[in-house]
């Protein structure tokens, strides 16, 4: 009596461990499908080409299954550890590689296979297993139906539970935990049938724990996966309400980002910053007054800073961590020459458009260095209005100058951004430099009244990038950059925003 | 590259917020939060049915008597005032604006109906002038209009959430069949032909202000047929395209397809003619508090002579003088205005009870149904979640749902970040009989109102309740007059026909649409003439 009912728990939990694989399997096999069709796009291909892999992983699993003949009950269990270690990191593997393997697509069905190929081997072996205690018919049967039901339950909890409440990574962990579990469960239970049992044991110890840390650790082994988008060492990181900033440097230059954005390298910054500010700056026949709206680095003021004759800068930036940021970090405030220390420097941390808006006093000079128009917010800052209110603040014989993104990448929405001032009511004078970290990038120098002239003469020496002869060339766009004719931004019809959306999708597409 | 980077940053967000909701599920919604449940004045619009009023003890001697203070009687009185024309307005709310009523919180300033208005076509001079007063229009270019971009709608505009995922523009598109874009191929071929035609009497058929459409038969022969009728007879019956017209039905006449005529279904789409040199010709003017900042500069021209918190009770007619007594609630008297002329911008059911029995009409009141609106504005602490999809636009949409969605009343800040956010939800209750909708409506409490609204947020926004810190709800009991079979060409003409050229009816359910333009439409007209 007491055997046949140890035959019956035996039984009902090899076949409990059945339904855990099929569930799991599959659970797997959908988290490879939904990551693959969230990084690489094209949901139906991608599930399409998984579900395929999976099952005819499964198939050369249950083939290679007849080379297993002794110890079926260890192998089983040490398959099923082996898939829950497998399964239940996959989708951080894929995570972590996403960004650096050259053949992700290969590692993702090499995962998927290989999930595949052990599930595939857990069903044979399970039946010849219990071939003998069970009568064939009757074991067909049971095996088959708590397999599908699995397969059921998993394809309905995943959309519907998992996906919104645990997220992809932490669904995986969660499965290959449950797996591992019930597989170390198993094994403990029957320990007196299983040669070596308590090795597997601890074999699914450490797997456990391993996944428990995967779980705990998620949230972290996300943003490790953010680091390791950045090709260097990640100096400083902060999440500022406004934005996520990150520093990187190496042993040539310093990187700073915005949003994962590059801003400026330290290696080829002054080419940057000289063609931003000297151009504008000897346009103006006295200029006395400089404003800077967004260049919270100080690396703009610093350029400023070379005239002595100028008596007032004004900085508006709205994130008070980034002017901080490069007061305190010393090699930053190294590269802007403690710029922001200055006591000609007045820093104001307010919103741009609603700070000048509200402005009566006139500047000589404006130097305009927002981010790019990726998004509705940012575009007001190139919109009509906006260049409205801005004449309204320079001084009538003042210019002003804009970054106004890369003619080359996004050629029609640099000329957008120049089209837009001129029906504000400025003249224009289109130039553009080459960055060797950035590529070719473009500014627009406007002014109210004069048209910017091309013919400077540098007051200051020491420029490594701007002079007269430099600049009479930066204001020739060869045929591939050329002016094109647009509409203009306005804050009712963002063109420039869905013009740059669409040209920078061009290149960041795989 | 940068795409994968996006991703990876994405990633960190969302599994972050849900981090967030799952460490608040345990907890229920924060209990601290202001919740307000208003509406119109009805205790003492209700005493009109029921109480009596003492007798005036006072006679006030007037040129011009403008009964209610909506859009259509501030626009009377600008005109009045423009001319020198003495007059006096008679408000029962605490203040005027009518269905453009707005207020504000510590974040911004919100609508509490009205929101928008789409920009006139050029014919609509009176409207026109008074946006130029207003510096709406800045200027003109080639004969068009130029607006004042911080009064046009700033992009983004509008989003559907369908199919868990917000797509641009209220049409649906995502994930929408073959049969269903070929419905609204066919339904926008029929919108370009109503809108280009012209009756037999050379005007347009379709255009605002509805005085200037065409009388020609064979147009209005529309008004005596169901919208859903003509939709049926177009062959026209997808589900998307269906569920679309029930919402703008919902959106403009507190209706649905078969509750209001196709006349004024097909008006709604062939109407709007708009022209600007700085926008395209289905573009709105909005503000924070919607409406209420136009009638902020309407209300200018009548401070002195307005009288708020007071209800007429009788107007009618002796000795050849207009007599209107009005019970004044916070001085608790009655006050007579004796005037040459009265002008009535009140809504007929208030009508039907103030006009003394000897002045006769003939119109059917029973047939004015109005459809009661719920408007609830939300303040919330922080972003709301969000799904996938296009980002917070100004006009939210939920396809299936049975509300229209809300307006981000913080749309039109140039600021680039706020910490908070008002939204304004709107669901009118479209039920055929709008009595019994009002009265379910009156014994709602506040609770049942905000769970009707959550439940519906909840889909796009899953985490909503956790961040909302005020909820302010606005009852309409009266709140859009609906354009029923044959109510605009037989039943609301018949109530615009003044009484012996003295007593006047101006509010826009003597016109069968309530919206701006017409309100301020008839309010100037109705001033013009009897000033001329």
């Amino acid at each position: 009596m007491a055997a046949q009912n140890s035959h019956k728990s035996f039984q009902l939990l090899l076949l409990l461990s059945v339904f855990v694989v099929a569930t799991c399997g599959l659970i797997y096999e959908l988290v490879a499908g939904t990551l693959a069709s969230y990084l690489l796009g094209d949901s139906v291909t991608q599930f399409s080409i998984i579900i395929g892999t999976y099952l005819f992983s499964m198939g050369i699993g249950s083939f290679f299954s007849r080379f297993f003949n002794t110890n079926l009950i260890r192998w089983f269990i040490q398959i099923e550890i082996l898939v829950g270690l497998v399964g239940g990191f996959s989708s951080t593997i894929l995570y972590l590689l996403f960004e650096h393997a050259a053949y992700f697509k290969l590692i993702l069905y090499l995962l998927v296979g290989l999930t595949g190929i052990l599930v595939g081997l857990e069903l044979p072996l399970l039946m010849r297993i219990l071939k003998d205690r069970i009568e064939f018919s009757d074991l067909v049967s049971k095996i088959f139906t708590v397999d599908y039901i699995g397969a059921l339950l998993a394809s309905i909890i995943f959309p519907l539970v998992l996906i919104p409440y645990l997220g992809i990574m932490k669904t995986s962990l969660f499965f290959g935990l449950f797996n591992v579990l019930v597989a170390v469960f198993i094994c403990f239970r029957f320990r007196s049938d299983i040669p070596g049992s308590r090795f597997i044991i601890i074999e699914g110890i450490v797997a456990i724990i391993f996944l428990v840390l995967g779980v705990i650790f998620s949230e972290s082994l996300l943003r490790m996966a953010e680091s390791m988008a950045y090709s260097d060492k990640i100096i400083y990181s902060k999440s500022s309400p406004y934005q996520r900033i990150i520093v990187t440097k190496n042993s040539e230059d310093i990187r700073l980002f915005l949003n994962g954005n590059l801003q400026f390298s330290s290696k080829d910054e002054y080419r940057y910053h000289e063609a931003l500010v000297h151009p504008g700056m000897l346009n103006v026949a006295n200029p006395k007054k400089i404003l800077v709206l967004g260049g919270g680095d100080g690396l703009a003021v610093r350029e400023v800073l070379k005239y002595p004759e100028i008596e007032s800068i004004t900085l508006v930036d709205l994130d008070p961590s980034i002017i901080e940021l490069f007061k305190s970090n010393s090699l930053l405030s190294d590269l802007n020459k403690s710029s922001l220390f200055s006591k000609k420097l007045t820093v104001i941390n307010q919103d741009a458009f609603v700070w000048v808006r509200r402005q009566t006093q006139l500047f000589d000079f404006v130097i305009i260095d927002f981010p790019d128009p990726s998004n509705y917010s940012l575009g007001k800052l190139y919109s009509l209005s906006f260049y409205k209110e801005l004449k309204k603040i320079v001084n009538r014989k003042g210019c002003v100058v804009i970054q106004s993104t890369s003619p080359y990448f996004a050629r029609k929405s640099y000329w957008i951004v120049n089209e837009t001032l001129l029906k504000a009511g400025f003249n224009t004078l289109p130039y553009h430099c080459y960055l060797p970290s950035f590529g070719e990038w473009g500014f627009v120098l406007a002014s109210p009244t004069a048209l910017p002239t091309t013919d400077i003469i540098p007051k200051i020496e020491n420029l490594n990038f701007i002079n007269r002869e430099t600049f009479q060339q930066l204001v020739y766009f060869p045929p591939d950059m050329s002016r094109v004719p647009s509409k203009i931004n306005t804050l009712n019809d963002q063109f420039l925003v869905q013009t740059f959306e669409k040209e920078w999708s061009h290149y960041t597409q795989q | 590259m940068i795409s994968r980077r996006n991703f990876l940053i994405k990633g960190i967000g969302l599994s972050s917020t849900i981090a967030l909701a799952s460490s608040y599920s345990g907890c229920s919604p924060k209990i601290d939060r202001r919740e307000t449940l208003r509406g119109p004045n009805h205790t003492l619009g209700h005493k009109l049915r029921t109480g009596t009023f003492p007798k005036p003890t006072q006679i006030i001697k007037t040129e011009v008597a403008i009964v209610g203070g909506g859009v259509s009687g501030l626009a009377a009185a600008r005109i009045l005032k423009q001319r020198g024309i003495e007059f006096r307005l008679i408000e029962l709310e605490d203040k005027v604006g009518g269905n453009s009523h707005s207020d504000k919180n510590s974040v911004s300033s919100y609508p509490l109906g009205a929101h928008y208005l789409p920009i006139p076509g050029t014919y609509d001079k009176d409207l026109l002038s008074f946006l130029e007063e207003e510096n709406v229009i800045t200027g003109y270019e080639n004969g068009k209009p130029t607006y004042n971009e911080y009064y046009l709608c700033f992009d983004p505009k509008e989003r559907l959430y369908i199919n868990n995922h917000w797509q641009e523009g209220i049409i649906p598109v995502n994930g929408v069949d073959r049969k269903s874009t070929e419905d609204f191929d066919k339904f926008n071929e029929l919108v370009k032909k109503f809108k280009a035609l012209k009756g037999s009497d050379g005007k347009e058929a379709f255009c605002i202000p509805l005085h200037f459409c065409s009388d020609d038969p064979s147009i209005k022969k529309l008004d005596t047929i169901t919208f859903e009728f003509f939709i049926q007879q177009h062959k026209l019956s997808s589900p998307h395209l269906l569920w679309y017209l029930n919402y703008c039905c919902a959106d403009d006449f507190g209706g649905t397809i078969s509750t209001i005529s196709a006349w004024a279904g097909i008006h709604y789409f062939c109407s709007r003619k708009g022209s600007a040199s700085n926008a395209q010709p289905d573009a709105v003017l909005t503000w924070p508090e919607g409406n209420g900042w136009l009638v902020n500069k309407l209300m200018k021209y009548a401070v002195k002579e307005t009288t708020t918190n007071s209800m007429v009770f009788q107007v009618g007619y002796e000795n050849g003088k207009c007599i209107v007594d009005y019970f004044d609630a916070i001085k608790e008297e009655s006050i007579r205005l004796v005037s040459e002329k009265v002008i009535l911008a009140t809504p007929q059911f208030i009508n039907q009870r103030i006009l003394s029995g000897t002045l006769e009409r003939k119109i059917d009141y029973a047939q004015f149904s109005y459809a009661p609106w719920m408007v609830a504005n939300i303040k919330c602490s922080n972003h709301l979640e969000e799904k996938r999809g296009e980002r917070l636009s100004w006009d939210n949409v939920i396809y299936g749902s049975k509300s229209l969605g809300y307006v981000n009343s913080n749309h039109q800040n140039i600021q680039l970040f706020s910490d908070r956010q008002v939204i304004t939800y709107y669901l009118p209750l479209t039920g055929a009989d709008s009595n019994a909708e009002r009265k379910q409506s009156h014994q709602r409490s506040f609770k049942d109102w905000y769970e009707l609204a959550i439940e519906d947020l909840k889909l796009p926004h899953p985490t909503i309740e956790h961040s909302i810190e005020e909820v302010d709800i606005w009852l309409w009991g009266h709140g859009m007059i609906r354009p029923s079979v044959n109510f605009i060409s037989k039943t609301s003409f018949d109530a615009s026909a003044p009484i012996g050229q003295k007593i006047f009816f101006v509010h826009t359910d003597t016109s069968g649409i309530s919206i701006f333009e017409q309100a301020f439409f008839v309010g100037t007209q109705t001033a013009k003439m009897i000033t001329v």
